[in-house]
């Protein structure tokens, strides 16, 4: 009986099948699958879905569209039309607002599809308050050292990271504070010192660090720095801003997808209720 | 025969040296069932080796056959020096096989003979596990995000490399790579049944069930 659990395969298989797996190492990889049925079944379920996909149609994606540019005279028209809106709009909620505008809580906003469901804004004090913090996910995100052949990682990180799966949080900021900005871990150096951040409860200075790294557009952290900020907005008692978040990272499909899909059913619950019980529902508790 | 003149030490070998071991030796002295395992054995192997190197589908099975034979030839005729070095010596074959069809060389099987009594080479259980796979890799697909999906087709249909796949899709070279990875971790899991057994562990998209 094999021993291996296909880690092998997980490592080569793919380089395997593009070819870009050096000779030697491809060459030993064929060894080993001759002989390992577990990384055999994982290059053969690749090669099934390489096959199936050649037998489908090109997935065209939409291209991301620019807008036509306006001819001259429309485009002064829309200016001037898009003005006017803005100062009526003003205009209007001044008059009509009860109470003064409260200040914008999304600072994240990329146009998606998942951004069109409801998430309702509520900063009044929550019924439930002690549910929606208790929802929160503040434990330290797991680390998996990079499997990158021939690339040394920065000390200062390796350091930082080690102290890190201590759980020495600390020791982790010291030493990752470090990092290089230019050196290929300083994103990540930032998010888990972000992450630390948020685990000793320095919420405020956690979402700096994940907004920054946010703001530098997608990124292999893109998922988790959502799934975080919204960690941080259920600690702080915001359902809405953390379903918000919540809808951004599933749409991302990554690997916490399912683990903020459940998470965000419940945070929906929550916001439902407390919908309820702000209009005074009778069956609202 | 095997070459092998103090005999192979069968006890200290492990279960598949010991598998190859005996083989050799059966398929050297003539065994016709030996051949039969032999070619349930191999034939998977050395289609994913072959579909992997020639990316060709249709070459990789007409090599297939070759290699089955050629190397079943060998055994018989007793060419293997070292009984325990049979997958070595498939595999030095099959690429011997695939290097002659690219250098173009008119080749036959070495044993030119093509015998009648070979086995019959179309194994039905390896068919029928191909069968499965193709079908489980079809839902797989069916469920794939459409970006996963084209990342994963331009990946292993075109051959195409992640900074190319970048620019087509508009898409960060770094988001290309993590997304492949993802994508390619979640249809292995899918085909190979493993989700299957992992409650809920096997939604591949973003879909609100």
């Amino acid at each position: 009986m094999t021993t291996c659990i296909g880690t092998p395969a997980e490592e080569n298989a793919l380089a395997y099948i593009e070819g870009t797996l050096p000779e030697i190492e491809a060459e030993r990889f064929e060894e080993h699958y001759f002989e390992c049925p577990v990384c055999l079944a994982y290059l053969q379920a690749i090669q099934a879905v390489g096959q199936e996909l050649a037998h489908e149609p090109a997935v065209r994606l939409e291209p991301v569209r620019r807008k036509p540019a306006l001819a001259w005279p429309a485009l002064v028209w829309a200016l001037g039309a898009a003005a006017a809106l803005l100062v009526i709009g003003v205009a209007g909620i001044r008059f009509f607002a009860p109470h003064p505008a409260q200040p914008s809580q999304a600072q994240l906003a990329p146009a998606t599809p998942a951004q069109t469901a409801p998430a309702p804004k509520s900063t009044r004090p929550l019924p439930a308050q002690q549910t929606a913090m208790e929802l929160a996910d503040l434990a330290l995100p797991a680390f998996e050292a990079p499997n990158l052949r021939g690339a040394g990682v920065e000390a200062n990180f390796e350091e930082g990271m080690s102290a890190y799966g201590r759980g020495d949080c600390q020791a982790a900021l010291s030493a990752l504070a470090r990092v290089s900005p230019q050196d290929l871990a300083a994103r990540q150096a930032q998010f888990f010192s972000a992450a630390c951040r948020m685990h000793k409860g320095d919420l405020a200075a956690a979402a700096a660090g994940l907004h920054k790294i946010a703001d530098e557009g997608d990124s292999p952290e893109q998922e988790s720095v959502l799934y975080y900020l919204a960690q941080i907005a259920l600690a702080r008692n915001d359902p809405a801003t953390a379903h918000r978040l919540l809808l951004h990272s599933i749409a991302l499909k990554g690997d916490l997808e399912r683990r903020a899909r459940v998470e965000d059913q419940k945070v929906l619950a929550l916001i439902n209720r407390d919908r309820e019980a702000g209009t005074g529902s009778p069956d609202a508790k | 025969m095997s070459g092998e003149q103090n005999g192979p030490d069968l006890s200290l070998a492990e279960p598949e040296a010991r598998e190859s071991i005996r083989l050799a030796l059966a398929i050297g002295s003539g065994d016709r069932a030996a051949e039969r395992d032999f070619a349930l054995r191999y034939l998977p192997r050395v289609r994913a080796m072959l579909l992997a190197r020639s990316r060709n589908a249709d070459l990789a099975s007409d090599l297939l056959q070759d290699v089955m034979i050629e190397s079943i030839c060998a055994l018989r005729r007793g060419q293997l020096r070292e009984a325990s070095k049979l997958t070595a010596f498939v595999l030095a074959i099959a690429r011997n096989v695939l290097n002659s069809h690219y250098r173009g060389a008119a080749r036959q099987p070495e044993s030119l003979e093509f015998p009648d009594d070979l086995p019959d080479l179309a194994s039905a259980p390896d068919r029928m596990e191909a069968e499965q796979r193709k079908t489980m890799a079809m839902k797989a697909i069916t469920v794939l995000d459409p970006t996963d999906k084209a990342i994963l087709q331009l990946t292993l249909v075109e051959g195409l490399k992640p900074g190319i796949i970048a620019q087509k899709l508009r898409l960060n070279p770094d988001v290309v790579r993590q997304r492949k990875l993802r994508a390619t971790r979640r249809v292995v899991e899918f085909v190979s049944g493993q989700s299957q057994n992992a409650p809920g562990s096997h939604s591949l998209t973003g879909k609100v069930p």
